[in-house]
């Protein structure tokens, strides 16, 4: 039905052609009613064979963070909603090459946290990884000796200072809140001894 | 510390609205990438939410028709020609063009050629 395929001959297919990127078609079909058809998107792309580049995240999903983000009166477009899936999966695919970088120069055989949260800085990604270590550090301190499931060896490699005035910023507040429930979930889960897994499996 | 199980898988379940499951396999396409730590695999999940949030908030901020109060595709393609952290973007959000404006330029290089 719609955006992944590319063909040179538009003249084989029954759609209205809108726009197109510099290199290829990206098609629109007839009728645009504005409206996300969901499942259709999901399907079309869960049932296809895998490329790598193929795999996505489910669009629903995606187009509810990003509403969530900006301000209430904001609408997303469809196509920025597509283009944003793509995105993500790109923004994956990044970090794991990084992080798999560095964990075959150790020559272990297990990506482990330290090598995304390594590979976060060193794309530049570090407001995603401040919070975390704050808050590792903090739950480290509080759980001295004790074994916990994050990791005690993650907390012994952040040793860095973090500076207070990122915290002005409201993106970073947003990022931080977040952060602190998630971490405050782990911690939570650890003691109850649940396979933390079965929560987080939608 | 002490918090009742229902509540705590309510709250567990907020924490992460992306499927971990997906991000594994999106992680695995990559090549010599055997397998992954549980804390890894969540950790990237959570960030590529925060990663989501950023770019669609950054966008919006930075969109180039700001009384329309939508964000477009052109306004993601922008952030990424124009922030160091979303550069990485460029080579899958290339600037789209009109087909018409398209078939006119090579009409015109057709037109170009059929002179020598």
């Amino acid at each position: 039905m719609d955006g992944d395929s590319s063909t040179t001959d538009v003249s084989q297919l029954g759609m209205t052609l809108d726009y197109m990127a510099s290199s290829h078609y990206v098609l629109h079909p007839q009728k645009d009613d504005g409206e996300e058809n969901m499942n259709d998107h999901e399907d079309s792309r869960t049932k296809e064979n895998y490329k790598e580049q193929d795999i996505y995240l489910p669009i629903a999903i995606v187009a509810r963070i990003m509403k969530n983000s900006v301000p209430q009166t904001g609408k997303i477009a469809k196509d920025a909603k597509e283009c944003v899936q793509e995105c993500v999966s790109e923004f994956i695919t990044f970090i794991t090459s990084e992080a798999s970088e560095r964990y075959h120069y150790e020559k272990r055989k297990t990506i482990n946290r330290e090598d995304i949260l390594f590979a976060m800085s060193t794309l530049g990604f570090n407001i995603y990884v401040d919070p975390f270590k704050l808050y590792l550090q903090k739950f480290r301190e509080a759980m001295k000796g004790e074994k916990w499931m994050l990791g005690v060896a993650v907390g012994e490699s952040l040793g860095e200072d973090l500076t207070d005035d990122g915290f002005a910023n409201p993106l970073r507040a947003g990022i931080i809140t977040a952060a602190e429930h998630f971490l405050n979930v782990c911690y939570n889960t650890r003691h109850q001894k649940i396979p933390f897994i079965i929560y987080f499996y939608l | 510390m002490r918090h009742n199980s229902k509540h705590q898988a309510s709250e567990a379940k907020k924490a992460i609205s992306l499927p971990i499951s997906r991000v594994r396999l999106i992680m695995k396409s990559s090549p010599d990438v055997s397998s992954i730590n549980q804390d890894a695999l969540f950790l990237t999940t959570k960030a590529t939410e925060l990663f989501v949030q950023h770019l669609a908030l950054t966008s919006f901020n930075n969109r180039s028709q700001t009384e329309a109060n939508t964000l477009n595709y052109s306004d993601l393609a922008k952030t990424a020609e124009e922030s160091d952290t979303f550069h990485f973007l460029t080579d899958i959000l290339p600037k789209k063009i009109l087909a018409q404006d398209y078939l006119k330029s090579l009409e015109q290089m057709q037109d170009e050629d059929s002179d020598f």
